[in-house]
């Protein structure tokens, strides 16, 4: 994509406070009272299971729908009852919503049409917005005769030509094929960079997810696991919800020893470890070792006894780049990855191994509660 | 294996189309003629092309197959309806008998070969006014064309119920009469060539009288009795009809109907019966016509509705029928009328029926 | 209705193009079969008649007609009168059509069902059902009009016929516009209002443009139905000629068959080149996918800048509905409505159990047979044409429509021309005559023929569109596991097509049992046809008969539509059905 010269309005930072939606009285809220700041310029991520409320919560934000409760605040002012035409957000939509009757210009000219620009003035920055998303020669097509990406980058210079103060992302790349979903991903980041709005993205997603965002907003059921950077959201999730969402885990049952500020004593595949620790996991409660697969450090054993660190490999699957072991171990099964492996790494189902992992990327979380509903 | 299974699917339907088909004939036909059996020695059958009144027909047909065991099959059409049908069906006529409708769709149809002559022994007791010399047709009974006024409607507009043509042309009436276009109804062109008679058969003067008459016109209905039934429902005041049909819905509610004559004179509609040339059962057929012209048959008239005179002497005149003697009747001549029919219509297609009211 | 009007966006052509293959001979030899069937029937039912007028209408006498329609001054007035009928209630029934479906998918209030069948009764009602209801209500002398209001109500004409006709015909608008708008993305209502449109620009500058092929086809077609009507102007017309009825009484009044074809022929060629434009070019303009799955939910309008209009309009049309009906159902339990108005049960006793009753079985029974005749043979043309047919699908298709294209009365002459005789050719009869009373089966052949050609257009439709749906690859694998393509169409295509065979067959009965000018001159002794009976009715003032016959007829009609519902839902039936979620 060439330099993007579309102007742009000062980045709008939103606030959530309490935000509920219910839809049916007696039913459980779609949104549970959500808190959320989200700073001017930032790439926030609303990211969860299908039912989990990011999109309600997107549409909230764009106006489509009415809070039942809580506070929605663009730039300080309040706009819970502001009609979504008068609020200075752009969307892009999952299904692009082009205007089928119109050509790909008129679309984009739309919302400029609207304000009651002069025409050279929307000629100008129509064409401007087309040439940036590399769109000029299609500018006099109908929708129906551009692919599923091109029509994706009119639906988003429709959105930016509007200069908007936020821009929001309905799970937009979700009709792309792979490889070009992987594409689309970096543009849109760029693109987003280079021009510093407020952007929120909705999505199922985590690659799009850890790759795009300056934030994760990880959602279930209505309710906000965890707000943290993608480095923050991998290595410390906040809950067993959020590290099975994100990336694999194996999760193993441990003994808990002497508890430390923000690390802990366990006990597990036969010695003991020293790891970092969830504030929650205390050792009050039941506990669980996050370790993930890429962690996990195997080495060949003479010992011909299981138990203890070792353990017996079940299946081994060669990907090229790296091998992924399951592993029997006496603490629970394993998942491991080996990355580029040498042959020494490199075992056969019913081996035997001795297992560890990187302690210092291990995390101890709160066991999980079974969740409601 | 395929193609019988083919073959059954196709089958099915029109198995059922055929059974089904089936059924339906032969449920018409006790509906059509009631009971086969009994009476005088007759069999097979005979179709009635029948103009008259759906109860009508149905009494008639019920009658003479008691009277007869022949049994009848009518199909109920008006008179212009009737004549097209033969003449489209003339290769292989499906009728026996044109039974009822004014004697000059019977010379029109005998004009196209439709007809084959018939005198009927029964004949000699009708009239000679009232049937024709050549045998193409023979009349069962006899119409005299009226007014047909509504008495609420009059005195609404103040005017006496009209007993002369002149009557029609009161300025009071406008848009407050009815009367069929003559086209396609032979109670209108009856009139318009009663018309033609009072005046001598002066065309222009005729047409004149029909343009002044042409402002009081509410519209030419296409039915010949519309009018009659616009003027019960009090949408016009003065419906021209024959005076059996005024009568008729007076017997059907409309109370408020009265019936009056043009003390000119006026004209008349003759009933006419006559053989279809080539029909399935010519000597059913000639049996049905010479039962027409008997009392007996012209005695159901009234007790279905129907109070046209009968031509039949010996038939009774009831209550509710128009004593002939007591109204001017023209001297009318079906032959005449027919053959300038289609000049005299299309003249005032032309000239009449366009002008603004 | 809906799918009368748009062959589907896109889908049938890409799936009759990949599936499409050639005729092997010798492997399917049932499919030869089936196809020369098809058109053999085809031609019978639709092609023949036609020919047979177009001979009688070119002959000198029928042509000597066709050329004065335009230096004949009456003859053009009927011209005249014809066309602006049709411009009229195209416009006015397309509007209201329009407003009622908007009001019905866009806009919040209690009693939708209730609309939605209003706005669907007209189309089981016999013809005059509605006139004869006009003239008691709002005649000269009408209950409402005079008894109400005072005043001499003006219904013989233009003005009347335009009310019976609208509501006669803005059902078929009305079905057309709300799978048009039930199918209308709402994301694109979001988008329009994210980047800053209001409800009414979004509805100016989106939602209309998108319906505009919607609307053309509507008016195109509400136009070719109103010049083809012929029962209502017949009552009603007054002194206001059409063609259509012009043509009947050239044929009953002036004895004239040429005269009557030739009416006809001049009907023709308005009424088909609509309907080729309608179909073959607003069709195609059509950017909204009528069967497509609409994707969320809209929201209602609240608004009562917009809800009370729509409201009103709506409820009007509503009420006159309620209000023509009620006359009818009310009508055949007086003496004589609005005259004297004292309650008897005599008209509905020489329905039921008189002279009337034997019209009323022999029509059903007609009905009956036609029906599934009709049904089925739309889905065999539908499937022919999307899925087998290479070079002709089109001329198939344009032929099966033909039924349903050309005017009633055309056909209807076209039959008692063709059908009246026996085709004798070289001194060996050919084909039997199947019209008229000395005919076989005492002419119900030919009325059973007519109601298949004239209802089998609408199977057509919705079979094509239904078919479209479904992947090619599923007849695919059924012809891999070695079906025939008989085989094929019985056990796979037919049972996931049941929905469209249901509306075909629901409204070939409605259609058939309604209908007037096809049969009107082809009915015998042996078949006395309910509508023809109606008019014979309303000629002789018999109002209360003729509503008892008309009442009698909505009964039956709602009544085997009711059953045929529940017949190919009933789960025994039923199967494993593919359900819109």
């Amino acid at each position: 994509m060439s330099e993007v010269t579309i102007a742009t309005a000062e980045p709008g930072a939103l606030s959530l406070r309490a935000l509920t939606k219910v839809y049916a009285p007696g039913t459980p809220a779609a949104v549970d009272g959500i808190d959320l700041e989200i700073h001017p310029g930032e790439f926030v991520t609303l990211l969860g299971p299908s039912g989990c409320g990011k999109t309600t919560t997107l549409r909230m934000i764009a106006g489509f729908e009415e809070p039942t409760s809580g506070e929605l605040r663009l730039d300080g002012d309040l706009i819970n009852k502001v009609a979504p035409n008068h609020r200075p957000m752009a969307m892009v939509f999952q299904s692009y919503a082009l205007f089928p009757h119109l050509s790909v210009f008129d679309n984009v000219a739309y919302g400029l049409k609207l304000r009651k620009l002069p025409a050279p003035q929307i000629r100008e920055q129509v064409e401007a917005a087309l040439a940036s998303m590399n769109l000029t020669p299609y500018a006099a097509r109908a929708p129906h005769q551009l692919s599923g990406g091109q029509q994706q980058r009119v639906a988003l210079a429709r959105a930016l030509v509007m200069r908007p103060k936020v821009l929001l992302f309905d799970e937009p790349l979700s009709n792309l094929d792979a490889k070009l979903r992987v594409q689309m991903r970096g543009e849109i980041r760029r693109l987003q960079r280079q021009l510093g709005i407020t952007t929120v993205f909705v999505t199922h997603d985590q690659d799009e997810a850890m790759t795009m965002s300056d934030r994760i907003v990880v959602m279930n059921v209505g309710a906000i696991e965890q707000v943290d950077t993608p480095e923050l959201v991998y290595r410390r999730p906040a809950s067993v919800f959020v590290a099975d969402f994100i990336g694999r885990a194996n999760f193993l049952d441990v003994e808990v020893g002497q508890v430390g500020a923000d690390d802990a004593r366990i006990t597990v595949l036969g010695r003991e470890w020293s790891v970092p620790r969830h504030p929650d996991a205390d050792g009050h409660g039941p506990a669980t070792l996050l370790v993930r697969p890429e962690s996990v450090r195997l080495a060949s054993v003479d010992e011909q006894e299981d138990g203890g660190g070792v353990g017996r490999v079940v299946a081994s699957m060669f990907y090229g780049e790296s091998i992924e072991y399951e592993i029997e171990t006496e603490s629970g099964p394993l998942v491991v990855m080996v990355a580029d492996p040498h042959d020494a790494q490199t075992f056969a189902p019913g081996d035997r191994v001795s297992v560890g992992f990187e302690a210092s990327r291990a995390w101890l979380l709160p066991a999980a509660t079974p969740v409601a509903g | 294996m395929r193609h019988r299974r083919l073959a059954a699917l196709a089958a099915l339907p029109l198995g059922s189309a055929l059974a089904l088909s089936a059924c339906a004939v032969d449920q018409a036909a006790p509906g059509a003629s009631s009971g086969a059996s009994g009476g005088a020695a007759g069999s097979g059958t005979v179709v009635i092309a029948c103009t008259p009144q759906e109860e009508q027909c149905q009494a008639m047909a019920a009658a003479f197959t008691k009277a007869t065991g022949i049994k009848t099959s009518y199909v109920r059409l008006s008179s212009g309806e009737a004549v097209a049908r033969l003449g489209a069906g003339k290769s292989k006529p499906e009728f026996d008998v044109l039974y009822g409708g004014p004697s000059d769709g019977h010379v029109a149809a005998a004009k196209s070969e439709l007809i084959e002559k018939y005198v009927s022994p029964n004949a000699a007791k009708i009239p000679d006014k009232y049937k024709a010399a050549d045998g193409t047709w023979t009349g069962t009974y006899v119409g005299a064309l009226g007014f047909c006024s509504n008495t609420d409607v009059l005195k609404k507009l103040g005017v006496e119920a009209p007993t002369s043509w002149q009557a029609l042309l009161d300025p009071k009436l406008a848009k407050n009469v009815a009367i069929a276009h003559p086209s396609t109804s032979g109670t209108s062109y009856t009139a318009v060539w009663t018309q033609m008679l009072l005046n001598g058969k002066d065309e222009a003067k005729t047409f004149d009288y029909l343009k002044k008459l042409h402002s009081n016109v509410l519209q030419y209905s296409k039915s010949g009795s519309a009018p009659g039934q616009m003027a019960g429902r009090g949408e016009v005041a003065v419906g021209i009809v024959f005076s059996h049909d005024c009568v008729k819905y007076q017997k059907e509610g409309f109370t408020m109907l009265k019936n009056t004559f043009p003390a000119e004179g006026t004209g008349y509609e003759i009933g006419a019966v006559s053989l279809v040339k080539g029909g399935p059962n010519p000597a059913n057929g000639k049996k049905f016509i010479d039962w027409t012209l008997t009392a007996d048959h012209q005695n159901i008239g009234p007790t279905v509705g129907s109070f046209q005179i009968p031509t039949n002497p010996e038939a009774k005149v009831t209550e509710d029928m128009v004593k002939l003697d007591q109204v001017k009747l023209v001297d009318y001549s079906s032959d005449e009328a027919g053959a300038a029919k289609k000049s005299l219509t299309a003249r005032f297609d032309a000239e009449i029926a366009p002008q603004p009211k | 209705m809906a799918t009368l009007l748009a062959p589907p966006a896109g889908a049938p052509e890409s799936g009759a193009a990949l599936a499409r293959r050639p005729l092997r001979s010798g492997r399917d030899l049932t499919l030869v079969a089936i196809v020369t069937t098809v058109s053999l029937v085809l031609f019978v039912i639709v092609g023949l008649p036609l020919i047979r007028i177009f001979a009688v209408a070119f002959a000198p006498e029928g042509w000597e007609i066709v050329t004065s329609m335009l230096t004949n001054p009456v003859n053009r007035r009927v011209l005249v009168n014809t066309v602006q009928l049709g411009v009229i209630v195209a416009l006015i029934g397309t509007a209201i059509g329009f407003v009622l479906a908007y009001t019905q998918v866009r806009v919040r209030f209690r009693g939708k069902r209730v609309l939605h069948l209003l706005a669907l009764v007209p189309i089981v009602t016999p013809p005059f059902a509605l006139a004869t209801a006009t003239i008691s209500l709002f005649g000269r002398n009408g209950i409402i009009t005079n008894g109400l209001l005072g005043i001499q109500g003006d219904v013989y004409g233009l003005k009347g016929l335009t009310l019976v006709l609208v509501i006669s015909f803005f059902p078929v608008a009305y079905m057309n516009f709300k799978g048009m708008l039930e199918s209308l993305d709402p994301s694109l209502d979001e988008a329009a209002a994210n980047l800053g449109a209001s409800k009414l620009r979004t509805f100016l500058t989106v939602t209309l443009p998108m319906l505009v092929p919607g609307i053309a086809g509507s008016v195109l077609l509400l136009f070719v139905e109103s010049i083809s009507d012929l029962g209502n102007p017949l009552v009603l017309g007054g002194d206001y000629t059409v063609l259509a009825s012009r043509a009947y009484i050239a044929i009953t009044g002036e004895y004239s068959v040429p005269a009557g074809a030739a009416y006809s022929l001049v009907l023709l060629v308005p009424a088909l080149s609509v309907f080729l434009v309608q179909r073959y070019w607003v069709g195609k303009k059509n950017v909204v996918t009528v069967t497509g799955k609409p994707s969320g939910t809209i929201d209602l309008i609240t608004a009562p800048s917009l809800r009370i209009p729509a409201l009103v309009i709506s409820g009007l049309v509503a009420a006159t509905v309620v209000l023509l009906y009620l006359t009818v159902f009310v009508g055949g339990f007086v003496r004589i409505l609005g005259v004297n108005n004292e309650f008897t049960l005599r008209n509905y006793q020489f329905v039921l159990a008189g002279i009337g009753s034997d019209a009323m079985f022999t029509t059903t029974t007609l009905a009956l047979v036609a029906t599934p005749i009709a049904g089925l043979l739309g889905m065999v043309i539908a499937w022919l044409v999307v899925r087998k047919l290479k070079r002709f699908a089109g001329l198939m298709d344009f032929v099966g429509m033909l039924g349903l294209a050309v005017p009633g009365t055309v056909i209807g002459i076209g039959y008692a021309i063709a059908f009246n005789t026996p085709w004798i050719a070289g001194g060996r009869q050919w084909f039997p005559a199947v019209a008229g009373g000395s005919a076989m089966l005492g002419g119900a052949a030919a009325i059973v023929m007519v109601f298949v050609a004239r209802s089998l257009p609408s199977g057509q439709r919705s079979g094509i569109a239904a078919l479209g749906q479904i992947s090619p690859a599923i007849d695919e694998a059924s012809t891999s596991l070695g079906a025939s393509s008989a085989t094929t169409f019985r056990k796979v295509t037919l049972p996931l097509i049941r929905p469209a065979l249901l509306a075909g067959l629901t409204y070939a009965f409605a259609r058939s049992m309604t209908t007037l000018s096809p049969i009107i001159f082809i009915t015998t002794p042996q078949t006395k046809i309910m509508t023809s009976q109606i008019l014979a009715e309303v000629d002789a003032g018999r109002f209360g008969n003729a509503f008892a016959y008309c009442a009698i007829l909505i009964v039956i009609v709602l009544g085997v539509i009711g059953l045929l519902n529940l017949a190919l839902l009933h789960p025994s039936l039923r199967g494993i059905q593919r359900r819109p979620s």
